[in-house]
């Protein structure tokens, strides 16, 4: 291998693995446009015959997805505000002082991560269910869905606030600024890339949440979309058709912020975002 | 120079837990003055500055800026101004933002501000970089910039906390003089923390040695190199470090016996009394070396090391002393020399105490 041909085969081979990785993608698409015979030709059709874009309004009217969509947005949006809210200034605290008890709770923090949403819910579904916040079912998957976001937030936010030297916040504080205005107009807009990061990746993740909302909210018109999605499912009918149009229209527009923010979200998790 | 003094620390404690960081520390700051806290890591002079800015609060003692008392006030309210070792700008802000950012948080108007910072660029010649970033800057221009940030408050005094330690050594000269001319142009008082004895003797008015969280002597930069009060002192100021001997005074109480093969004895210029155990100190410029056996003290040469100006001699075998010559020798490795020094430029002291006697 010479020194010029290296990258090259690096790029086929990373063109390649996009390609496996991108392939669900494009069958979800490609799936929501065929007929329902052309869906089960064997061998199956790479290119669908004959698109009929009919089927996106029709799925979303059919499965109430505004409902459905709206939901998620509510979830997602509340999930995100109380972890970026409590997050920040758990980070900072733990970015900020060094003892044996600060390693307790970071240790403490990381084990929560360990804990599956499938273990969890069980006791959390008893505990919601005697403190009345069944009767709120949305507030309810909110907090749950948030105490298990916060942790992974609480610990890539802390390695952005470790990164901020804390001289800045010194020589703040000597050139006239209180300890909050310290934090607020030197710590905060230097770790902004960061928070920002964290705050979409818990927005999207939260966006798909499926197993609490699942099992806290019964009521058809407070589901997000991901339990929207899975009413699909009957026993005896499968309607591949509306299932991919449905995901298709699900997942665009996370994908879009994706593409979108791309760049944004891959600096800043990968440097300091300083100097 | 006003009869009242700038900053009073009257018998300042810190602990750390456990651990003692500062012991009863007295000082006091005539406004006007340059004063120079100077000592080995870990000996506490920054743990005073901070605590000075109010960056740390302290445990015990007073302490007065410009007359009021300033214990437990926090740092804002302190009106002084801190250079930091690593500069501390704030890399979101412009030269210019950096610069002003004390005066918008007093509220000063805008304008107002924007005038400050050009007189202040001026002074320090950043004219040409207010709108630069401190990444686009090099070492030695974002050294000006944290000082302007200082200047620009006009504050009852100035703490520099190491402020050069990050640059070159060429520059490091350089900016030593420039941070005295400015500090005597403005008439400010200063706190100059730093672990380099050369600048503390070179640009402050007033030195103040630290070793283990107390004073171990404090005055002008000649009275430490003259009289130095312990043993530490000694071997702290001045380079290269003083050479030192044990010994015992001799039965006339005149000169010391040193601890050496043949029992040398050095005349001390004073009388003491006979039998005491000492430690002997000689500065290596001090000491004037012969070729030959003829002088006080007869060692053989183990390495020579010219620079052109200077000529350092190491002497082999035990004890290993340094000679500094003016100019150039023709005493080269393995000759055998005597050493010999005025009985006034000895210092001698307690091999109990370490201190001067």
């Amino acid at each position: 291998m010479t020194r010029v041909a290296a990258p090259k085969i690096l790029l086929v081979l990373a063109l390649a693995l996009a390609a496996v990785y991108l392939f669900p993608l494009y069958w979800m698409y490609a799936t929501s446009l065929k007929g329902a015979s052309e869906i089960f030709a064997n061998p199956p059709t790479f290119w669908p015959r004959d698109p009929d874009f009919s089927i996106f309004p029709a799925t979303w009217e059919r499965r109430t997805m505004d409902t459905f969509l709206w939901n998620s947005l509510v979830i997602a949006t509340g999930v995100t505000t109380l972890t970026v809210l409590l997050g920040t200034g758990c980070a900072y605290v733990l970015a900020r002082y060094r003892n044996p008890w600060i390693d307790i709770g970071l240790f403490a923090i990381l084990m929560l991560q360990v804990l599956p949403a499938s273990v969890m819910i069980t006791p959390l579904y008893v505990g919601f269910n005697q403190l009345g916040l069944l009767d709120y079912p949305r507030t309810a998957v909110i907090i749950a869905a948030a105490g298990k976001s916060i942790p992974f937030y609480i610990v890539l936010v802390r390695a952005t606030f470790m990164s901020v030297p804390s001289e800045l916040e010194e020589a703040a504080l000597v050139d006239g600024n209180s300890r909050w205005g310290a934090i607020f107009f030197i710590v905060l807009p230097l770790a902004r890339n960061g928070i920002l990061v964290l705050a979409i990746l818990t927005f999207m993740q939260a966006f798909g949440e499926y197993i609490y909302s699942k099992s806290i909210i019964t009521t058809q018109s407070l589901q997000p979309a991901s339990v929207g999605l899975s009413g699909f499912l009957g026993p005896n009918s499968t309607d591949w058709n509306g299932i991919m149009a449905y995901a298709a229209m699900y997942v665009t527009p996370i994908i879009l912020v994706f593409v979108i923010l791309q760049r944004r979200i891959v600096s800043g998790l990968t440097s300091g975002a300083l100097k | 120079m006003s009869a009242q003094p700038q900053i009073e620390l009257v018998g300042i404690d810190k602990h750390y837990g456990s651990f003692h960081a500062l012991k009863n520390i007295d000082l006091v700051i005539p406004k006007g003055q340059f004063v120079a806290l100077v000592g080995p890591s870990g000996c506490g002079k920054s743990t005073l500055l901070r605590s000075l800015a109010g960056l740390e609060s302290i445990t015990g003692g007073t302490m007065r800026i410009a007359g009021e008392v300033m214990n437990g006030v926090p740092p804002r309210k302190r009106d002084v101004a801190m250079v930091f070792q690593s500069y501390a700008l704030y890399p979101h802000m412009t030269v210019e933002q950096n610069l002003t950012y004390s005066l918008r948080l007093k509220r000063v108007p805008r304008a107002e501000a924007k005038m400050a910072a050009d007189e202040v660029a001026k002074t320090i010649g950043l004219q040409q970089l207010m709108h630069r970033y401190p990444r686009e800057l090099s070492g030695g221009q974002r050294q000006r910039v944290a000082m302007g940030r200082a200047i620009i408050r006009n504050p009852k005094a100035f703490l520099f906390d190491e402020p050069l330690s990050n640059l070159d050594a060429a520059l490091r000269v350089h900016m030593r003089k420039e941070i005295r001319a400015l500090h005597d142009r403005l008439g400010a008082t200063s706190v100059y923390v730093t672990h380099d004895q050369i600048e503390a003797m070179t640009m402050a008015d007033h030195v103040v040695v630290m070793r283990d969280g107390v004073i171990e002597q404090q005055g002008s930069p000649l009275e430490l190199y003259d009289t130095p009060a312990t043993r530490f002192v000694g071997g702290f100021i001045g380079s290269p470090a003083m050479n030192f001997i044990p010994g015992t005074i001799a039965a006339d109480g005149k000169s010391v016996t040193l601890d050496l093969d043949e029992g040398t004895a050095l005349p001390i210029g004073r009388s003491l009394e006979p039998g005491r155990k000492v430690t002997v100190g000689l500065r290596p410029e001090h000491i004037e070396a012969v070729p030959g056996s003829s002088g006080q003290i007869v060692l053989p040469v183990a390495v020579v090391e010219s620079t052109g100006s200077l000529t350092y001699l190491t002497t082999g075998g035990a004890p290993e002393l340094t000679v500094v010559i003016t100019g150039r020798t023709d005493i080269k490795a393995r000759d055998t020399v005597g050493l010999t020094i005025a009985p006034e430029r000895v210092h001698v002291f307690d091999a109990e105490t370490e201190r001067a006697i």
